[in-house]
């Protein structure tokens, strides 16, 4: 009893105090967003020159550490032809950027402008927490349309890409020429990586032959390569279970427990796969062009790049990043206009491309076949060749728990915890049981 | 006599009041909100409108006791749950054993006894992302320097954080590393309040080092060892962060898939605050039941003063 | 003997971890990934170090670190005594009651109280300062958990005697118990400016202004962009720990303080 009474009078005070300080929070609104209003309703009459100052507030995870300056390079840009409007950076570590927007979020904070990335897009927009940029006077035919596409949903444009970059298969070319193979070439299938991977296996113990992550995005797109889906023709339901997805899934885990191209788990120990690869050891990797900076510093050996290798057909899969605006913010025009700018303009996207930091996500020749000059890798047509075979994975925003689900089934099944057929009679029962497919957009 | 009743709580109150404050605001508000939200389907992806309107918030997020329901209706809990139970029971004893160890090396006087504190307290100071790194290594089946040892003595090495039943153990080692430093500190202290004269009584009394230990040393200790058993247990009940940087993604299996993982993963990642919320309540439950046993075994083993 | 051969195996089973991170902080890119692994770099090189120092604010994050962590010691430490001595040595009905309730605050995780955390202080108008992480340290379950344990070892016969020389609650507290508890509060400084220098959550999103970030803000901020340059992070974690350990070593002294003054107790 003296208990509940403690904790009674405890929650008391709280309450009061919570109420005090919520009283006092109407009057005290950050001279921003007031000024915001203003800034909005003489955009009727915006002909006129003098523009009422408008404040952006604009957090990001892409643009952090080196790149945080080419971003702000990319900012100045805009606000130099803008002179109205200023731009609050906030840049974040990935690891914590979605624990500091919810935080914001749901304190009633949100940034007017944010970024979000391709997996966590789905949950924001189908629940409401964004404003869509159609109507909004901004030109989206310059982009990829791929990359745009991947930041609609339910045919709403709810965002623009900022960056775009997709998956590739990077070679040691010093590796095949020791084991004297031929280099890959674009119409490889998986028996031609395999052969060539157990040529250069048999170089060293030391030595792999393949790598490729086992993860939901490789999973996905190497069923693509066998002619297989995760889902029901109509995406209205799971279908783990094909003897594609069988075959393939069997393929994956091959590599690693059979011939061993790919080193386990166990073998990679401490190393990240980008470490095995710049310490001269793996012949293959199937990895993301973002790579390119790292292993042009790094390597110390030739390597280049080439379209991944299909099977029944070819398929590879992209990453993008976008920005998008905020459903209550104020400003929502200027945000369209700012986000467009930074990722589209034709001077932004050269600060981008200097940088070398991803690939500019628009159709434009000029920038295309600049980042084509640059080296290594040699073959950077590739990166585009590509492109004609993108695959693009279910809009839906349960995607990271589908993510997760299915990453770590086939963990279970890389360390023989399971076996494939097991693997994939989990998978659908798991996520058949935890994820509603109907609440997505388009797929 | 009434009198200085009063005075005596109304000078406690003013000793406690910052304690208070901060109690209430930072910890007892903060706790109702969260055991509100248990009670919603409120994902994180919009405006918490609880303060403002709590009854508007419940029309449009309240979903009653369902989150509990389904909680303990899934085998999710009861593998984590599990998982975590398992590592507070291994843990806990290890780190007692270790950090007592380190308490009584450290209370030594003997040259270079300062050295050794320092280097005991590195673990501790260490953060995980470092520690994980080298701990993955030194448990790497085939480079490891762990196995190494173990092949030395005769014991054939195990593939630790890549098999399902050593993967825990493996992060149990790692934390008792990191650990014993912390609590050997804590032991440190505890036994350089022991007065000394309670062993200059014991030598009069003729009783050797050994029984020094188990009459003087264990009891005067009782308070310091109580506190870090409630510490441990609460904190490694708690476990995270050397989870996520050692076996991300749950371990092989989901054998070192731990509460306070999923907890952060439903919050963050899959947007159920709602569910999240409630999951840690029945955490918070677990906890508190641990605790509470404990604080009623005390009175039969903890001596605050002979 | 067995003393040495258990404390020397002990600070090499340590120590193994914090020499591969010193090493490895030094070496050149190319040498990171070699096979075996060089223990002693062949070409030692500072430039992990010298990028770290030339990422923008990190030479100012660590003073506002350091401004927060050492502000926030004292107020931890003055309050949880506070509360301790009230909770141990002040006769009232429902010392009991309060401290279990304090003991609960241990008890959820912080995952889950962060937000409504975040959305108090923000409705407080506490963001972007410095100042306001104090308030934070007003109540510390652990701080005053440890105390308690270590004052109700203190003879109730010491306190009845100064108050019956006619000694105030304040003038006890500050001049007998505080003394007494010295080794306790040394130990107890370092763990409470060690967790607040490594706390990151709050400072991540209360401090969105770049000039008042803290040390581990801007760290975790490279960690995302760098994760592969173990040089690199490796840098950092070492340049973080050593303002904690040379306040650990400056402390330790101190730790013996207790025993001494302890002593005249008996």
């Amino acid at each position: 009893m003296k208990k509940l009474i403690a904790l009674l009078c405890a929650a008391a005070i709280a309450m009061s105090l919570g109420a005090c300080s919520s009283g006092g929070n109407a009057a005290n609104l950050p001279a921003s967003v007031s000024g915001q209003t203003t800034a909005n309703n003489g955009g009727e009459a915006a002909t006129t020159d003098e523009k009422t100052p408008v404040t952006i507030n604009f957090d990001q995870f892409s643009g952090s550490g080196d790149n945080e300056t080419y971003l702000k390079q990319m900012i100045d840009l805009y606000t130099a032809a803008n002179p109205h409007v200023t731009v609050k950076l906030q840049s974040y570590g990935y690891d914590d950027y979605f624990k500091q927007l919810s935080a914001k979020v749901a304190a009633g904070k949100a940034p007017d402008v944010f970024e979000l990335n391709y997996e966590n897009f789905a949950a924001y927009a189908g629940n409401g927490s964004l404003s869509t940029i159609d109507g909004m006077g901004v030109d989206t035919s310059v982009y990829n349309q791929m990359a745009l596409q991947a930041f609609s949903f339910s045919g709403v444009q709810y965002g623009v890409p900022n960056s775009f970059s997709n998956v590739v298969l990077i070679y040691n070319k010093d590796l095949f020429d020791q084991a004297g193979e031929a280099y890959p070439t674009d119409d490889w299938k998986w028996e031609d990586a395999m052969s060539a991977a157990e040529k250069i296996r048999a170089l060293d113990d030391n030595i792999f032959g393949y790598y490729h992550s086992l993860s939901f995005s490789e999973f996905y797109k190497t069923v693509a390569q066998n002619g297989g889906s995760f889902l029901s023709v109509d995406g209205k339901a799971f279908a783990f279970n094909s003897p594609q997805n069988l075959e393939t899934l069997t393929y994956m885990v091959d590599m690693q427990t059979k011939t061993n191209v790919m080193p386990t788990a166990a073998q990679l120990g401490a190393m990240g796969d980008w470490d095995l690869f710049k310490s001269g050891r793996l012949g293959m990797i199937v990895t993301g062009i973002w790579a390119f900076p790292d292993f042009t510093r790094d390597c110390d050996f030739a390597w280049d790049v080439e379209v991944e290798p299909g099977h029944t057909q070819k398929a590879t899969h992209f990453f993008s990043n976008g920005y998008v605006i905020a459903k209550d913010t104020s400003i929502a025009e200027e945000a369209a206009q700012f986000i467009t700018f930074i990722s589209s303009n034709r001077q932004a996207t050269q600060i981008r491309l200097d940088a070398a930091w991803e690939l500019p996500p628009i159709n434009d020749e000029e920038i295309v076949s600049q980042y084509k000059a640059q080296t290594p890798p040699a073959n950077r047509e590739a990166v585009f060749k590509s492109l004609d075979y993108l695959v693009t994975p279910p809009v839906i925003t349960q995607f990271v728990e589908l993510q997760d689900i299915v990453g770590r089934n086939l963990l279970d099944c890389a360390n023989g915890l399971v076996t494939p057929q097991q693997c994939l009679d989990k998978m659908q029962e798991e996520c058949s049981s935890s994820i509603d497919l109907t609440a997505g957009g388009t797929s | 006599m009434r009198n200085a009743k009063i005075r005596n709580a109304v000078m406690a109150f003013t000793f406690l009041l910052p304690s208070l404050l901060g109690f209430a605001v930072f910890s007892i508000l903060p706790m109702l909100v969260s055991a509100t939200v248990s009670l919603s389907d409120w994902d994180g992806l919009h405006e918490l409108t609880l303060f403002d309107d709590a009854a508007g918030f419940f029309r449009e997020y309240g979903v009653g006791l369902s989150h509990y329901a389904a909680i303990f209706r899934s085998a999710e809990l009861w593998q984590t749950l599990g998982n975590t139970l398992e590592f507070v029971v291994t843990y806990v004893p290890l780190m007692l054993i270790a950090a007592l160890g380190v308490g009584l090396i450290l209370t030594q006087k003997r040259r270079g006894s300062g050295v050794l504190r320092a280097l005991y307290y590195i673990p501790v100071i260490t953060s995980w992302v470092a520690g994980a790194l080298v701990w993955r290594w030194a448990l790497s089946p085939e480079y490891g320097i762990v196995n190494a040892i173990l092949d030395i003595v005769g014991i054939r090495g195990t593939m630790w954080l890549q098999s399902e039943d050593w993967a825990m153990p493996g992060i149990v080692l790692a934390s008792v590393w990191k650990d014993m430093g912390y609590f050997g500190l804590m032991f440190f202290a505890g036994l350089r309040s022991i007065d000394q004269g309670y062993y200059e009584a014991a030598q009069i009394d003729g009783a050797g080092r050994v029984r020094q230990f188990i009459n003087v040393t264990l009891p005067m200790l009782s308070p310091t060892m109580f506190f870090v058993i409630i510490i441990s247990i609460i904190n490694s009940l708690q476990i995270f962060p050397q989870v996520m940087v050692m076996t991300p993604g749950g371990g092989p299996g989901g054998s070192t898939m731990v509460m306070v993982e999923r907890i952060y993963t439903r919050a963050f990642s899959y947007y159920q605050m709602g569910y999240a919320s409630a999951l840690s309540w029945v955490l918070f439950a677990v906890i508190f039941i641990m605790t509470f046993v404990q604080m009623k075994l005390q009175e039969g083993w903890v001596t605050y003063s002979v | 003997m067995f003393y040495w051969i258990g404390a020397g195996s002990l600070a090499v089973v340590v120590c193994v971890p914090f020499f591969f991170m010193i090493s490895t902080a030094f070496k050149s890119r190319g040498a990171l990934m070699n096979i075996p692994m060089e223990w002693i770099p062949k070409e030692p090189t500072m430039e992990a170090f010298a990028k770290l120092f030339d990422v923008p604010y990190f030479i100012r994050s660590m003073g506002n670190s350091l401004y927060i962590a050492a502000s926030c010691t004292a107020a931890q430490l003055l309050f949880a005594s506070m509360a301790a001595f009230a909770l141990t040595k002040i006769p009232f009905k429902g010392q009991k009651v309060i401290f279990s309730l304090f003991v609960t605050a241990l008890m959820i995780p912080v995952q889950i109280t962060f937000i409504p955390i975040f959305i108090i202080l923000t409705r407080l108008g506490l963001t972007n300062s410095l100042n306001a992480f104090i308030l934070f340290q007003f109540f510390n379950a652990f701080a005053i958990f440890m105390l308690r344990q270590r004052m109700l070892t203190i003879h109730d016969a010491l306190i009845e005697a100064a108050l019956i020389d006619g000694a105030d609650w304040w003038r006890i507290f500050f001049q007998i118990v505080i003394p007494l508890c010295g080794g306790t509060l040394a130990t107890l400084g370092i763990l409470s400016f060690m967790s607040v220098w490594n706390d990151y959550l709050l400072p991540l999103v209360l401090l969105s202004d770049r000039a008042k970030a803290t040390l581990p803000v801007i760290l975790s901020g490279l960690s995302s962009q760098y994760k592969y340059q173990y040089d690199l992070m490796m840098a950092g974690a070492l340049v973080s720990i050593v303002p904690i350990f040379v306040l650990y070593i400056c402390v330790q002294g101190q730790f013996k303080e207790g025993m001494t003054v302890g002593g005249v107790k008996g």
